[in-house]
């Protein structure tokens, strides 16, 4: 509960895990995630992990999205005149969207320092004061290229980020070709990696195809091996599909599950049904200011299903964002952003309530830069 | 208010007598609002108002003598509070509080101001009531009355859900140099238990101020007294206060730097709990910034601190508390709006 949990996409499949998203990937803090250690083979993260996008840029600083999000509409004025369907974004997205209206949960105080050293470099410290876990500052780094694929992606791009107690996170993405772009991505706890993972990434005109090779030990005999592929049927329709394969001495077995996508004019609902259950978002675009997010996860390994609802109110006059959501289990939580201009500070306020377990958490945090 | 269970701890400590100033904990004042000051400072406006023949000032109560310091502190926060102070007339003012906590209870509480019309100074009217009470039904209630021009009475009652734990009733006479109080704490006749504490302070000179305290408990099959002294020293821009009586001793340093910074230095001994205590804290209010900011470091490895801002034009303050014990790793931290 209050850990900063990197948002790991792991697959319905016979994990069944669903992990709750803590810290959204703005923030390039990778967690420590014991995903090694868990007796499940849980897929690593594949392409879920996006680098760049949380770190504020300094001016000149053109950081590069890790994976697209769907394109806009420009997008599609960019494709050629006799093909109509565009590219329809990486697999982990999907739900992107409808996640990032909910508000995340924090608590303690947290102190973070963004610094832009150049255009290509940036590093950030964070100190977390924790109430009831451990207390923990972490420096984070990133590094862009030079090679220039588009307006505001450079490649390659290096992140990395080492705990005080010496867990360190590792990615490394690079465009090896026009369409292609792999990355590769460790995780250590402590001194021991738990995560090891590379990937590839074609992105076609209308279809998008991944495939992720994680923690793969050749001594032991064991790996995980996923592919997602995403095509677009109509402009507004995206269909696609995922394998899990995992093998590990004495045991192998697979997952598969689908995934489709309706985007409409303001909204976007997509539905991912696997053997281990179904994740329904639905994504609404109100007004400029109002975004709502409704998301219905069903697993059928642990036999429950929860619905959450959120919404996000942006007042950019009075530089404020706020987050709210409700859920199924009763948990009911706020966060407030503010931005406090002149400085470039800004606080940013978080309570969550379970009424259940009759549990409140609060927190703050200021983010210098 | 809050709930401290004064009677309930088995020493007899000396009953809440004056030093919970009743409305000081009730937020702000909406504008022409006059609210009394329960217990005054030792000002020097003291001085103007003595006679041309007795140049000794009243040297105010015998619990302000530390407050001064002990003001210059911050406060420990925990978890989300909400205030919601508002005024309904000149003599009247009510607030609600929610408080969302992590560690203990939420609880809301309900409170209530009315001072009278009798009007006793340029900001002292009488008589003043104020009582809150909790979702629980725990209620604090005080009157205080001018009774003539040089004695003040204080009557004060405080339950715990429907129990009644502490009930006291005092009695302060302002002379010209000087000020007592006698307090009658929890008497039960049927028991034949009760706590008296009686107070003397008097000024030997314009700076500086002595007096004693005599607490007298009784329970059945057992008596006691104890006894302390306590003397004030008051500079320029400095008080120095200590108190010396057979439980231990408690000294006190404030100095106001300047107009933004005030520093305060406390140093307890217990001899029943054979421990010291030394803390350090400062006060920095920037008013431009609509800004004060609260830090205090401990012996016992504590730090803490405590941020609070206007939010103007709205009448919203924030503030923001964290409080860190390095000895036993623990962290708290907490935040609060405050409306009207």
């Amino acid at each position: 509960a209050g850990r900063s949990v990197t948002r790991f996409f792991f697959f319905f499949g016979t994990t069944g895990f669903n992990f709750r998203l803590h810290r959204p990937l703005e923030i390039t803090t990778m967690g420590s995630v014991l995903a090694a250690s868990s007796p499940n083979p849980l897929p690593p993260a594949s392409g879920g992990v996006a680098a760049a996008p949380g770190l504020t840029a300094p001016p000149g600083f053109g950081m590069p999205p890790v994976s697209s999000v769907i394109p806009p509409d420009g997008a599609a004025s960019e494709q050629e005149a006799e093909n109509s369907l565009s590219n329809p974004g990486a697999f982990d997205e999907c739900h992107r969207k409808c996640k990032e209206v909910f508000p995340m949960q924090m608590e303690g105080v947290r102190l973070v320092v963004n610094k832009g050293l150049s255009n290509h470099f940036q590093v950030n410290h964070t100190v977390l004061l924790s109430t009831t876990g451990d207390s923990t500052y972490r420096f984070g780094s990133t590094y862009v290229g030079t090679k220039q694929m588009g307006p505001g992606e450079f490649f390659p791009v290096m992140v990395g980020d080492m705990d005080n107690s010496g867990s360190l996170n590792a990615q490394i993405i690079h465009q090896v070709a026009s369409r292609i772009r792999s990355k590769l991505a460790f995780q250590t706890q402590l001194n021991k990696f738990v995560n090891w993972q590379g990937d590839a990434e074609i992105k076609g005109e209308d279809y998008t195809a991944t495939i992720t090779l994680g923690n793969p030990d050749v001594l032991v005999g064991s790996g995980i091996l996923i592919a997602h592929y995403l095509q677009s049927i109509t402009p507004a329709m995206a269909l696609g599909g995922e394998l899990v394969y995992h093998s590990r001495p004495g045991e192998e077995g697979s997952v598969m599950s689908l995934v489709g996508r309706y985007t409409g004019s303001n909204y976007i609902a997509t539905l991912t049904v696997g053997s281990a259950g179904a994740h329904a978002s639905y994504y609404h675009r109100a007004n400029e200011q109002l975004q709502l997010g409704v998301e219905l996860e069903a697993s059928s390994r642990m036999q429950d299903t929860s619905v959450s609802f959120g919404y996000q109110l942006d007042v950019p006059k009075a530089n404020l964002l706020f987050k709210g959501s409700l859920d199924s289990n009763w948990v009911v939580g706020a966060t407030l952003e503010k931005k406090l201009l002149p400085l470039p500070l800004s606080l940013v306020l978080c309570t969550f309530l379970n009424h259940r377990k009759n549990k409140f958490q609060c927190g703050f945090g200021v983010t210098i830069g | 208010m809050g709930s401290v269970l004064a009677a309930s701890s088995p020493s007899p400590a000396p009953a809440a007598a004056g030093g919970s100033p009743g409305v000081s904990g009730l937020g702000s004042v909406p504008p022409g609002f006059t609210m009394p000051s329960v217990s005054s400072v030792p000002a020097t406006s003291d001085q103007q108002t003595a006679d041309a023949d007795s140049p000794l000032p009243n040297p105010g109560t015998y619990e302000e003598c530390h407050r001064k310091c002990k003001e210059v502190y911050p406060l420990q926060m925990d978890g989300v509070r909400l205030v919601v102070n508002k005024g309904l007339s000149n003599h009247f003012q009510v607030c609600h509080t929610v408080t969302l906590s992590t560690l203990g209870d939420s609880g809301y509480r309900f409170g209530s101001t009315y001072v009278g019309s009798k009007q006793n100074g340029p900001a002292e009217s009488f008589p003043v009531m104020v009582g809150d009470m909790d979702n629980t039904g725990s209620l604090n209630a005080q009157i205080i009355h001018q009774l003539t021009s040089a004695v003040r009475s204080k009557i004060a009652i405080q339950t715990q859900q429907h129990k009644f734990v502490n009930w006291q009733c005092d009695m302060e006479w302002r002379g010209e140099n000087f000020t007592s109080a006698v307090t009658l704490g929890n008497p039960d006749v049927l028991v034949g238990s009760g706590i008296l504490v009686s107070h003397y302070l008097q000024s030997i000179t314009p700076a500086l101020a002595m007096g004693g305290e005599l607490v007298y408990h009784r329970r059945p099959g057992e008596e006691g007294a104890v006894t302390s002294l306590l003397g004030r020293y008051t500079g320029d821009n400095f008080i120095a206060t200590l108190t010396l009586g057979g439980a231990g001793a408690h000294a006190t340093y404030y100095h106001k730097a300047n107009d933004q910074l005030q520093i305060g230095v406390e140093f307890e001994a217990n001899t029943r709990m054979q421990e010291t205590t030394a803390s350090f804290g400062y006060q920095l209010d920037v008013p431009k910034a609509n800004l004060l900011f609260k830090g205090t470091v401990d012996s016992n490895w504590m730090v803490g601190a405590t941020l609070e801002k206007k939010l103007l034009p709205l009448p919203l303050t924030l503030a923001l508390g964290a409080f860190l014990n390095h000895r036993k790793n623990k962290f708290q931290c907490g935040f609060g709006v405050t409306i009207g």
